[in-house]
This record gives C-alpha cells, structure tokens and sequence, in this order.
C-alpha cells in the first residue's frame, strides 16, 4: 500500500464508536478547541492563512484569505458548512461525515469563533438522511457538553449550529444558492457582488466552507499552519481526500498528500482497470472538470491544483471518474450534459436553454438523426454559455462537454455515421433546409427517407 | 417525398412538465396566506414546525424542513399538506409550492410509500445502473407500495451501481438484487444487509488485497 | 431617513468619457448619460435588486476578465466600459439565439407586436438565424390566468418581471415559479387565479406576449393608438395614467411612471374601470323630472330648471361634492352658492367637521408629509385606515419603505389591515374608537397618566397596550409620518391629532409629517377651493359658515333647506346614514344631480340630472393629499347623446355650472373657457398664485414647494376624555365599517371586473362565530332592528367583539345600519359559497355592456394528433 494515505483525516477512521464524543475525546477530540478559545480570534486566523489551506468544495480559493474577508464588528455573521456533496462522483464528506462528525463539529467552532459567528449551520444534502441523523445525535452530545450554545467552555461565547437538510438540487452546493435555499427559498444563485462575506445568509456577513476544508482546521491548528503547509506542494498543502469510482478495480476515498503522481492514484490506491480493459479517460475533478484522456502524459501529472489547471482541467473536488475502452464517449457526454440540464436552475438563459439545447443534440445524436455539424453547433453553444452564466454550473457542463468533442471527436464522428446507418439514414447529408418547423424526428422518418 | 403535415405529431412532446398546460380555475378564490381560523392543522404538525421555526433567525428557513413534516404526514404534498404548512408559517400556498417544485425530494403528485431512488449518474451507469434501473421499475412499478425513481448522483460511487432504499444506501447491486429488495421491503426486514454503504469500510481497508 | 447623497463621477464608454452620479447602475447611466443602449429584459429596478438573469446586458468592463452584466454594475470613477466589442455582440447574439429557442414565431398574431421588447431587442442585437432545429416547446396558448390576465406560456422568455413583482412589490406571494431549469413555468397555486389588487402591472412588467389583458387583447394594434396623459381619478392617490385610446375611445390604461405619485404602479380598480366610460349605462343628456317620471331634457331646460330651483332656495340651498369633481367646478360652484345664494352649506368628506383653526393646522405646510416620505420616513404610523381599499398605491409604498429601508411601520385601527403582517406593532382598537385613540396616544407621549386611562378605555383598549405602541412609534427615529383618513376625524380628534404630531417635534423634522387620507379622491383640492361650510378659497374665514354633512341631511329632512346640489356624489351609497339621506332627499324641493349613471338617489329623487363627465373627457386640475396639483387633460371627446343631436350629450361641467351662474344672473362666476377657470382658482386661493397649466405639466407641482401660508402656532391642547363607547350586550358586537377596494360604481359598470364586485361580508372573529354556530362561508344577517345579509368571513386577526361589514358598495350596503351595536345571525340551511373574495357571477348592471366580461379567447387549444 502507498505510504502516504490515511494520514489525517482519515487516521483511524474506522476505529468503532468514533463518531461519538467519548471515543473522539478519547482521541484528544475538541482539545483545539479549548485551546483556540484561549487564542486571539485574530492568532487563529494567522495559523490559517500560514497553512495556505485551499477549500476543498471546488474553488479552490484559499480559506484564511476567505476568512480574513469577513468584515469585523458586531452584526450577525454566520458560518456555513457546505455539506452539499452533489457532484458527480464525489462522496468525501459523506464518509467523513458519517465516521468522524466531531471533527466536523469542532472545526466549525472555531471557525466561528474565528470569524465571530455566533450562529452556524450545516446544509447537508437531503438525500444523506443517515448522516444528518449522526450529525443531530453529534451535534446534541456537542451541545450537552458544552462545546456548543452559550458560553462554551465558560467563555463569553455564544455558538450555535444547527444542522439543516436539503431536499435534492445539486444548484445547493453553489455557495449563494445555498444561502437562497437555506434561507428557505428555491435555491438559486445570486448575483456576485456582494460577495457571501460581505453580504450572505440574511443579509449578513457568511464564511461558507466545504466539509472537508473545515475539518482540517482543528488538524492546522494542532500542527500550526506552517507544519501543516510542508504537506503537499508549495501551491497546494495539505492532504486531500479523492473519491475514485467508475471502471476502476478499488473505488472509494482515499486520502493523498497534494501532488502525488496520477499513475500511483489510479494504479496503486484505484487498483487499475478493470479486468481485460484500459483506461480510456478521466475526469479529474468531478464531473464539471474537463475530461482528459488518460495519456502517459497525464498519468505522469502530479495531482495538485495548479499542474491540473495547467493540464487544461481541475482538481474540483477532488472526485476522479475514470473509463475504460468499452466505454463510449457520446453515452458519457450524454450523461453529462443529461444531468446538468436537469440540474440547471434555470435563472439565467445561458444556462437554462443552452443546457436543454445540448442534450437535445446529444439526443439526436444517439437517435442517429444528426450529422457531424452538430458537434460544431455544439461546441459553439458551449463557448456562448462558457463566462457568460450567472453562477459557474453553466460552464460546469459547457466544460466537460467540449473537452469531450475535442479529444475525441474523430469517436464521435465515427458513432454518428454508424447511428446513421443503423436508423437507415445513409451516410451524413449536409444539414440544410430541414423543413420549415424543425421536427426533425418525424420529418425524416427512416420509412419515408428509404 | 411529400410528407402529410397531418400526420406529423407536432405538439406531442410539448407538455412533459405538469403545469405547463394547466389554465387556472376560475371558480376558485385566489389563494392567500392561510388563515389559522379556518385551516385545520393537527397539533402534533404544527408544534413540529413551530419547533422548526424556533431555530432559525427568519421563519422561512424552516419551510423547507416543514414541508419535509407535512410530507410524510400525508404521503406527499398535497394541496392541503402545502395549506397546512403555509398556515403555520405564515406564507402563501403558493410560495410553497414553488419552492417544493425547485427540488426533487418533493412530491407534488401522490406517491408510494416506500422511496426508491436508483442512481443513474456518470459513475453508476459506467457500471450497469441502467439496467438496475430497468429491472427495478419492472419489479415494483405500480405497487402502491414503492416509488422507483431514477436519480442523480446520490454520492456514493464508490459502492456503483447502488441505490437508497428509503434513506438507506446499497450497493453494489446486481439486477437480481432489486427482487431481493422488493422481498426484504415487503416483509419489514432489513435491506440488503451485506450491501449496506453504512457498514462499509473505508476504502483502503475494505478492499483486501 | 437620509436619503443618498450623489457625486458625479467620469467613467469611458466606447472610448468617450461620461459624467454621472456615482453608483448608477451601469445601463441606466449609458442611456440617460451617454445616449448608448444596453438591452435588457430582467432588469427592472422598480422591481428591487437587480438579478442578473437573463444576461442580455452583458458588457466588457476593463480589468475585469468575464463579461459582467451592466444591469447589475454600478458606475465608478474611472471605470472603462465596452459594448460594442466582437465579445460583446457575440454574447448579445448568443442570448438573443438563446431566448428565442422556444419562443414562438407568432409575432404576426401576438397582442405585443409592435410593443415588444424581445422584437426589439432581436432586431437590434439578435443573430438573424437560429441554428436551432429541434423541436420548440408548446402548449395550449392562451390559457386563463386570472378574469383579467391571459397567460401564454410559450411565449415566456423566464425574465421572472411577474414573480418577483408578486413577491417583491404586491407581495401578495400568489405568482410564482414552479419546477426549475428549462421546465420552470409561471403559475399560481393549485390552479387558483391570480386575483390581487394590484396584478394588472404584471400586463405591464412583461416584456413579451406572454402576459396580456384580457380586456385589451387584439382590440388595437399599436399604430391604430394614441397615448393620452392624464390622472386617474379613481381614488385619492391619484395616480399618473396613459391612456390608449382609438377611435375616441379609452381602450386600456397604463402606468405614466410618477415616483413622487404612484412609483408606476396602478392597482386593478384603476388599470380595468376605464371600461364604464363607454357603458351604455351611461347617463349622456340632461334629465328633468316632470311629474314623477324623469324625462331627457334640452340642455336649456335643465339649467333653467335647476337655476330656477336655485334662485327660490338662495341660502337655503346646500351643495355636496365628491368623486372627480375638480378644483375649477368645486370653485365654480362653490363661489355660485357662497357669494351669488348666500350659502357655505357646502360639504366633502364624510367625516364630521373640524373647526377652522385645526383644518388650518392640519394643512400646515410644515407639518405635511409628502408621498415619497411613506417610503423613507423612519417610522409609518396608520391611524385607523388601511391603504389598500382608499390609496391602494400608498400601500405598495409603505411596504417597499418597510421592505427595502427598514421604515417601521406601526398600525393602529379598529379592523385588520393588509399591512399588519409588515408592521413592527399593531394596536387594535373598538370600531369607532379613534377619537379616543388619538387621545390616548397624545396622553402616553406627554405622559399625561390621567387622560391616558380613560382615553385608552374609552377607546376600547387598555393604558399599558397604547403605552407600548406609544413607545414603538417613538423608537424608530424622529421622521414619523402619520397617515390618518378623514372620517377619524370626529369631535376633538383633530386636535389630538396635532397635539401628537407637536409632542414628536414633527413640523421641525424634514420628511416627517401628516398625510391625510381623504374620503373623496379630490378632497385636499375641494377643501383648498373653499368647496367647505367654515371656510372659502385658501381657508379663508367667512362670515357665516354653513352646515357639514349631517347637518345638511337634517337641514333638508326638516324643510330648513330646500335645494341640494350632489356633484358627483350619491349619499345614498357613499354616505353613513342612508335612511337619514333618503328623508332628506325625499323631503328637499328640488335635487339637482351630476351623475353618470341611474343610481337610486338619481332614479328615485334627481329633479333635474346633468350627465357627468368620466375623467377621461375632463380639463382641470385636482389636488393630491400631499399638495402636488396635477392636471386632468382630456383625452377623449364628450359622448353624444343617442338622439345624436348636436349640443346635446356631456358638456364640460365647469361649462354648466358657469351656464346655470350665468342663468342666475351672476356673471363673475361664468367663464368662456376651462382654462379661465382654472386661472382664477390660481389667483383666489393664495398659495396657488402663480402656478399655471403649463408649470403643472405633466408632473404636477407641490404648492408647498413655492408657497407657504402662515398658521397660528399654539401650545397643545388640553384635551377631555372622550365619551367611552355605547355598552354592548353578551350577544352583541361592535359594528365597524370599511369601504373595500372594489366597492365604486366604475367597478359595477365594468364588465371586466364584474367577478370581483364587492359583495357583502361579515367579518368576524372565530370565537363570536363559534358561538353562533357560524362557519366560514355561511349566510348570516347582521344588524339591529334593520338587518342585512352577508356571506360569514371568519379571521383570525379580527378581535373577539367586532364585527366589520362593507360600506359604499351596491347592494346590502352597511350604511343602512345606523345602530353601532348589532347581532348576528346564521340563516338559512347550511353554508352557500366559501368565497373569501367574493365572485360574483352575474352582472349587478342588467343589460350588455358593449365589451364582453373577458374577451373570449379566440385560438383554441390546439388537439393534440
Ligand atoms: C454548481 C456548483 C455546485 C457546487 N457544489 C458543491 C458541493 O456540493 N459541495 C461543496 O462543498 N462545494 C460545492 N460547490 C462550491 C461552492 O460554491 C463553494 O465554492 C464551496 O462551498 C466553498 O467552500 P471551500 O472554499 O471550502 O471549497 C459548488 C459550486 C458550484 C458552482
Ligand atoms: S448558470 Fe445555470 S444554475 Fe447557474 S444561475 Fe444560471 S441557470 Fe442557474
Ligand atoms: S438585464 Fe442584466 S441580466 Fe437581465
């Protein structure tokens, strides 16, 4: 087994009872926040901005800037843990979550404590029932020891959290849509400017952070943050926890220090494909990064926020799908796009109408019913929804999809022409004059083309 | 070829969203915020969401929550669960039904009593989840007992192609797996217990090798 | 509350360099500072925070990587803008291909045409071609969305301009979006209609076909219409109208945006009535009764007769005025009656009367609160009246005051109001307690405990409860604005009501002040004019004052008067007392009447009739409670009479007072023109002098702003405890009266709104119901000795003891009620309707008005193959 995994958040992870308080204590649970309390606010702000710990949600902006963002003084502010977990292949915080909710919950005390926050909340996804139960049960135990309410720990500070649900929209994660639905709303984004720190949750001052991120700041500050920014690379500290899954012999979460090889990723820790097949492709960073093929190139790529960009896609959340050769890349860009326009809110039109455009195409495509040019009409709805959304899910599905055209368009090509054949259209016709109302379904119907 | 313009469906597909077709009735008064002096609430229901309502700053925040209470005190949203829980928030019938319409754990038509919801995102389809879900809709589908759904992403790849049998996670499942499932929901047993995502190990100790 | 200072800044756009005030959002200052449109669709700042939506507005500001959305990006100093680079076509272009996807083509038939702004934006900016070959979404078109609005969901182009103004402006929370993504459609709940006060403006809001008025669709297009400015003279917030008229005929009414008025917003009543004024109902030629029968009449005829009746009466004769009686006929016909009849028994409102010295006081220009204050002010207080049935747009105001500056609004009133859900404290008193609210309140600030206890009591409340409400008000901040109807005004209420506005320092503090609500939409210009019994033009004294309201009605009932003129007024239906009004009317020698329709009091009691005109066919001037003198232009001509001779039909009424003085033989009050009248009124009430028709434009223009007059300043008044209320039985309830939006004769006359006709209900709460085993919905009869029917409305808000029934409203009116305490009955087996706004089905009005209800909706639902 690869030495370096498992090594923090995911220590012990399995150990029984670790979800509850008596075993986290055991463990030297909530003694950083005991010593926080006794820190200046501004001394805890200090070890985060030296960790340079980057959020773990998708981002990737680094959370002591984040932090140091949120204006002091005496109005209402809020912490938000993000515990939304909707992208595809991503399934981190869940195990987190489910095996370690303390961690969690003193992360996110003094992450409060270090903003000023005297009510939080974690905005778990509806469909984590189970966990949100643990985390109630975890929260109450908090609570009854006193690490959560008035006066924690006997000092004169007040912190609540509660922990709220969900009920089904992958938009939610988007940090200001959160806030829309937590405040009870139909979750969509808002306008930026202002930004959550400025002007979030009730109109007030909000620190929205991933799981992930703010369970690492119990860990920062046990370490110091200067000790912590020695893991990983220079750009990107820390460890961080992937969720592989897809073909791939051993799915599941792994911790990685930043900056481990992809090779070893997907060999060592994800096992390789599966029997008899080879990796064809990956996205990886969840399935609003650009997909890559899996090239010698790119298996020798460090996994780390900054060598992804540089490759042309993200590390996200850290959610690693990969697929073999038995795979077809029109079915995957179909899921893909499937799912975002059934996820797009439906606020701004970019987004609305490009994404149900998309896959009406990618429809048409596997019907066999469309002609090269599509593809070129697909990229380019693609460019015209990629910057021009009001919140990034527009280009969260422009990204993959594109990426997916361009690496593999000649497979592409190759599937619309036997579609063709299949459906009884003979070889692709330049697409003109279809018809003066479209329907290109029951207008060209294989019976009457023949 | 000449095509026939008659025989062409030209306005089949449009409505697949209910609502869209629907003009509004104008036999009936509109609707407002609901008043307490002629809505019936059962107290059990309304102490539950004036709890809600306590914990947080503005009241709704908690309609989400209320509408998860009212939920499963009537099987889905009906129009009186929606009143009901407008009633005590102090909000229109309508606010909540455009805000339970935005997700998808709402159900805005009557339903069954168990929730099955099959993933059929990128990660499980890699791994056969169309045809789980082709099987399970094939076992279940009209029994009043289950609601089979497709569903996005539910985060849990790892254990593909699985599926969340009223909140309980399972996987990997085979398609034999979905009359199992049928069977143990039926007879009150325990899903799946081996298949159980909640008593899975972490990956690095669950795959011994 | 401070309201923002602006800077000018410079910003570049297209390379030249703009000057503006600092912060304007960046479309706004491209089109008014540098003659450059940015196209939108979301953008609509009267709906709130911009949202960024449809992202049409896209712009490339310098330094910033993406594109950002000019509707959304404040101006800076220095700030470098684009719009019309390759990126920023390209993005225009991709939008416009974007919303087009499923918008349909069916330009050639849409209502909008012609005045859309998706056809607009598409020529100027769009791509020319679709690339999009699926197929389009459809559905039936056009579905019902409410009697008034069609709705035509493919045609939606999700700029979400309709529900957020259900929600941010109405707040009524009834539109809304359901389901997400492209899926997402606008809707109601359950397929309940979308009915509110205000839901027309959505007609207005929507920037395609998708919306449209039922009453208006394919009636024009717009080359066939001309836009006609005016006032509508509906109610007393007097909003600023266009009206679109063809062929001489008002055929829709628009919103003419007025921020210091109506903030471009109009509430059904306004936007849909304009059908009355072409109802065959219409009253459209002199009326004489000749034995007991009224007959049509020459125009000379009616004016010797009502000259004839006039000159016997001399001081004996009384004149009320209300509705749209303007500042010119209310002068005209004033000055006859004072200065040529010897007569000041002149009456306006239906409240009592207050003495000179406190009408003076309460006009004080110091102490007057101007619209916008609603909105800015620190603190709102509602005294007794709900903005909603008397001042609709008032109420949309008070709530965006509440909802975007923090304003805190408190309430005190007999009945629940529309805004209580927004107040930061409500105090509820018995029916027909203000006077000794007023007191009571006046007691709590000056801390005056003696007056305080029983004041409060008297009011039907407790000390402790004004005490708090007392101390709410203070605690906002020092701007408060009172808003107060007319009809509290009863006994010592008006001095109370300086008092409390001397005690919180309200004539020395900037945008704080009295807005008074009048009960006649013209009531502040009637009064100015010296249309009063205690006063003459510019609340000048007099030397013999005349009779209020009641005392008229008495006066006539025992023969000391003789003749009363009603200009535009029918006591029968808008004034308290029927059976008192009809003795009078029935004894008086001679009624003369300006009205537009065959009203009971015309019908039964009218000698001589003048037809009305409606305010689409008036010249004048009127005046807004906050002093703003706005002009009524004509926009249409006078309608013929259906003999179709000429001279006969409506004549201006300036014109026919001036003939019935000229008749009399008083020639200082006849004039050969509107205008000449109203430059007179200019000259004769003082703080007018030197306005003009011209000045007052299309805007109006506050006398306050120019112009002062002194008032005698005093120290508060000692006030007594007013007499507490009459007692009241176990079975009894407390009667309150409130007059509902719907409930104006224009309504009655409009086949449109004939579904929302106020019909009568009896408000109550559920524990008197309970007690009287009475449910929701049922008939019940409420009265004592006289009763009328109503459908039972049980509230929760409504306190245990009173009950509250409609006033001004065609049938089963309250004012027949003359006792304050009632009982109430269930009648009749079992319930009838639910309703809780009352639908009614057949038109009160027999016979067809020429516009059907509601147009019929002439494509069919497509079947489906
Ligand atoms: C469409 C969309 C979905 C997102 N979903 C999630 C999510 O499920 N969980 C999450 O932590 N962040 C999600 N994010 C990222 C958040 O917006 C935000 O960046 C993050 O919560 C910030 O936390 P961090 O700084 O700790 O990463 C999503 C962003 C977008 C645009
Ligand atoms: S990009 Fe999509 S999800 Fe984001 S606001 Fe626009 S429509 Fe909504
Ligand atoms: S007008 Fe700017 S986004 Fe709609």
């Amino acid at each position: 087994m690869p030495a370096n995994i498992d090594t923090i958040l995911f220590k012990d992870i399995d150990e029984p009872g670790l979800n509850t308080r008596e075993v986290y204590e055991r463990r030297g649970g909530y003694e950083m926040l005991r010593k926080a309390l006794k820190m200046e606010p501004s001394a805890v702000l200090d070890e985060m901005l030296a960790s340079g710990v980057r959020g773990r949600g998708g981002a990737g902006f680094a959370m002591g800037r984040k932090m140091s963002f949120i204006p002091k003084g005496t109005m209402d502010k809020y912490l938000v843990c993000n515990a939304d977990e909707s992208e595809p292949g991503t399934f981190k915080d869940r195990e987190l979550m489910q095996k370690n909710p303390h961690l969690l919950i003193e992360g996110i005390i003094i992450g409060a404590y270090c903003i000023g926050a005297s009510k939080s909340f974690i905005f778990i996804r509806g469909e984590y029932d189970y966990v949100a139960d643990i985390l109630d049960a975890a929260v109450a135990e908090a609570r009854a020891a006193g690490y959560l309410g008035e006066n924690i720990l006997g000092s004169d500070h007040t912190i609540d959290l509660v922990v709220h649900r969900g009920a089904g929209a992958y938009i939610c994660g988007e940090e200001t849509a959160l806030l829309d639905s937590l405040e009870g709303k139909r979750g969509n984004p808002r306008l930026k400017p202002p930004f959550p720190a400025v002007q979030g949750l009730y109109q007030g001052p909000t620190l929205i952070n991933n799981v992930e991120t703010l369970m690492n700041v119990p860990v920062i500050l046990n370490m110091g943050g200067a000790e912590y920014a020695k893991i990983g690379t220079e750009t990107s500290t820390g460890t961080k926890m992937i969720s592989i899954s897809g073909q791939i012999k051993y799915p599941g979460n792994y911790e990685i220090e930043l900056g481990m090889k992809t090779r070893d990723i997907l060999f060592d820790l994800g096992g390789g494909p599966l029997e008899g097949r080879t990796f064809k492709a990956w996205f990886p960073g969840g399935s609003s990064s650009p997909v890559m093929p899996l090239t010698e190139e790119v298996l020798e790529m460090p996994y780390d926020f900054d060598s992804i960009a540089k490759a042309g896609s993200m590390l996200g959340s850290g959610a690693i799908i990969v697929f073999d050769d038995s795979t077809s890349i029109v079915d995957v860009c179909y899921k893909t796009a499937h799912f975002y326009r059934h996820e797009s809110c439906g606020k701004c039109s970019p987004c609305r109408e490009g994404c149900n455009w998309t896959e009406k195409m990618l429809v048409r495509i596997k019907n066999g019913d469309a002609t090269p040019m599509d593809l070129d009409i697909i990229e380019s709805v693609c460019n015209q929804i990629m910057g021009n959304c009001l919140c990034v899910l527009g280009d969260a599905m422009a990204m993959p999809v594109s990426s997916m055209i361009k690496h593999f368009r000649p497979e592409f090509e190759a599937y619309i022409e036997a579609k063709r054949e299949e459906a009884g259209f003979g070889v692709a016709i330049p697409q003109t004059n279809r018809g003066a109302h479209a329907g290109p379904g029951p207008l060209l119907q294989p019976a009457q083309a023949a | 070829m000449a095509i026939d313009p008659s025989k062409i469906k030209r306005y089949s597909h449009g409505s697949r969203v209910p609502g869209w077709d629907e003009a509004a009735d104008l036999s009936k008064d509109p609707s407002v915020v609901p008043d307490p002096a002629t809505t019936y609430v059962p107290d059990h229901v309304r102490e539950a969401i004036e709890t809600l309502m306590a914990k947080y700053p503005d009241v709704r925040s908690a309609a989400i929550p209320a509408m998860f209470i009212v939920q499963r005190e009537h099987g889905w949203l009906s129009p009186t669960a929606m009143e009901q829980a407008a009633c005590v928030l102090r909000l229109t019938p309508a606010y909540m039904v455009s805000v339970a319409s935005f997700y998808d754990m709402f159900e805005l038509t009557p339903k069954g009593k168990h929730d099955v919801y099959v993933c059929t995102n990128i990660s499980c389809s890699l791994l056969g989840a169309d045809g789980v879900y082709a099987r399970m809709k094939d076992e279940m589908e009209g029994d009043p007992d289950f609601n089979v759904r497709a569903f996005e992403c539910l985060g849990a790849c790892d254990i593909a192609p699985m599926a969340s049998v009223d909140g309980v996670y399972v996987g990997p499942l085979t398609e034999d797996d979905c009359a199992q499932i049928k069977a143990d929901i039926k007879e009150g047993r325990e899903v799946l217990p081996d298949k159980q995502l909640a008593k899975r190990k972490a990956a690095s100790k669950h795959w011994n090798r | 509350m401070p309201r923002p200072v602006v800077k000018e800044i410079t910003f570049t756009l297209d390379g030249r360099e703009i000057t503006a005030p600092e912060g304007m959002i960046l479309v706004d200052a491209a089109g008014k500072y540098g003659d450059t449109e940015i196209p939108v669709f979301c953008y609509e700042p009267k709906l709130g925070q911009p949202v960024g939506a449809c992202r049409m507005c896209l712009v490339e500001i310098e330094g910033i990587p993406k594109l950002q959305t000019g509707c959304s990006t404040p101006i800076r100093d220095g700030m470098v803008v684009h719009t019309q680079t390759q990126r920023v076509h390209d993005a225009q272009r991709a939008v416009v291909e974007f919303l087009l996807i499923n918008h349909p083509l069916d330009c050639p038939v849409c209502d909008k045409g012609g005045e859309c702004p998706l056809q607009d934006i598409t020529y100027g900016w769009g791509p020319g071609t679709s690339r999009f070959i699926e197929p389009k979404r459809h559905f039936k078109k056009p579905l019902e969305l409410s009697p008034l609005i069609a709705i035509d969901r493919e045609r939606c182009i999700l700029c979400y301009r309709c529900v957020r103004y259900s929600q941010e402006v109405a707040e009524d929370y009834q539109l809304v979006l359901q389901q997400r993504g492209a899926a997402s459609y606008v809707s109601t709940f359950d397929g309940h209609p979308y009915v509110a006060p205000f839901s027309g403006n959505i007609i207005e809001l929507c920037p395609v076909g998708a919306l449209t008025s039922r009453a208006y669709r394919f009636r024009a297009r717009p080359w066939d219409i001309e836009g006609a400015g005016t006032v509508c003279a509906g109610c007393t917030a007097q909003c600023n109208v266009e009206l679109t008229v063809r062929d001489e005929r008002v055929l829709r009414v628009l919103s003419r945006d007025h921020s210091e008025v109506d903030d471009g917003w109009l509430c059904d009543k306004g936007r849909f009535s304009y059908q009355a004024v072409h109802a065959e109902e219409r009253i459209t030629q002199p009326l004489v009764r000749e034995g007991a029968e009224l007959h049509p009449a020459s125009w000379e005829k009616a004016i010797e007769a009502a000259a004839a009746a006039l000159k016997k009466a001399g001081d004996r004769a009384a004149a009320l005025a209300g509705g749209t009686t303007t500042n010119e006929e209310a002068f005209l016909l004033s000055g006859l009656l004072r200065d040529k009849l010897g007569s000041s028994h002149l009456a306006t409102g239906v409240g009592g009367e207050q003495p000179l010295d406190v009408v003076r006081a309460l006009a004080d220009p110091k102490l007057q609160a101007t619209v916008p204050d609603l909105e800015f002010a620190h603190t709102v207080l509602l005294v007794d009246c709900d903005p909603i049935d008397e001042a609709p747009v008032w109420d949309l105001r008070i709530r965006k005051g509440v909802r975007r500056h923090g304003t805190k609004l408190v309430v005190a009133s007999a009945r629940p109001t529309a805004l209580d859900q927004n107040a930061a404290a409500t105090l509820r008193f018995a029916p027909g307690g203000a006077e000794g609210f007023l007191v009571a309140l006046d007691a709590a600030l000056s801390g005056d405990a003696g007056n305080l206890g029983g004041a409060a009591s008297a009011a039907g409340t407790n000390a402790t409860a004004i005490q708090e409400f007392a101390d709410a008000l203070r605690a906002g901040g020092e701007e408060v604005v009172i808003v107060y109807g007319d009809r509290a005004l009863r006994g010592s209420a008006g001095r109370a009501l300086l008092n409390i506005a001397s005690r919180l320092n309200l004539a020395n503090v900037a945008n704080a002040g009295l807005l008074e609500l009048p009960s006649t939409p013209n009531g502040r210009g009637l009064r100015e004019v010296g249309f009063a019994a205690g006063h003459g033009p510019g609340f000048s004294t007099i030397s013999a004052p005349g009779h209020g309201a009641e005392a008229i009605a008495s006066g006539l009932a025992s023969g000391d008067l003789h003749t009363v003129w009603l200009h535009h007024v029918d006591p029968l239906r808008n004034y308290p007392n029927r059976p008192a009004w009809e003795k009078a009317l029935g004894t008086a020698q001679t009624v003369i009447a300006v009205e537009s329709q065959l009203t009971d009091t015309v019908r039964e009691y009218a000698d001589v009739v003048f037809p009305a005109e409606a305010y689409p066919e008036k010249e004048g001037t009127i005046t807004h409670p906050d002093g703003r003198v706005q002009r009524l232009r004509q926009a249409i001509g006078h309608p013929r009479a259906a003999s179709d001779v000429p001279g006969s039909g409506v004549r201006a009424l300036w014109q026919v007072i001036s003939d019935v003085a000229r008749e009399l033989g008083h020639s200082a009050g006849t004039a050969i023109a509107g205008a000449v009248v109203s430059k007179r009124v200019f000259e004769a009430v003082p703080f007018y002098n030197g306005m003009t028709l011209d000045g007052i434009g299309g805007r109006g223009l506050r006398w306050q702003e120019h112009a002062t007059f002194e008032v005698e300043q005093s120290d508060p008044f000692v006030l007594a405890v007013p007499a507490s209320l009459p007692a009241k039985g176990e079975s009894e309830l407390r009667l309150g009266t409130f007059r509902p939006l719907w409930a104006h004769k224009d309504v009655d006359l409009s086949p449109a709104l004939q579904f929302i006709r106020a019909k009568q209900v009896v408000e109550l709460s559920k524990a008197d119901a309970d007690a009287r085993g009475i449910g929701e919905g049922d008939r019940v009869e409420i009265g004592n000795g006289t009763r009328i029917p109503g459908t039972a409305r049980i509230r929760a808000a409504i306190p245990a003891g009173s009950v509250f029934v409609a006033e001004g409203i065609a049938e089963h009116n309250a004012n027949v009620l003359t006792h304050g305490i009632v009982e109430v009955h269930r009648v009749g087996p079992g319930s009838t309707d639910a309703t809780s706004i009352p639908i009614q089905s057949t038109p009160a009005v027999e016979g067809r008005a020429e516009m059907p209800p509601s147009a019929g909706l002439p494509i069919p639902p497509r079947e489906v193959t």
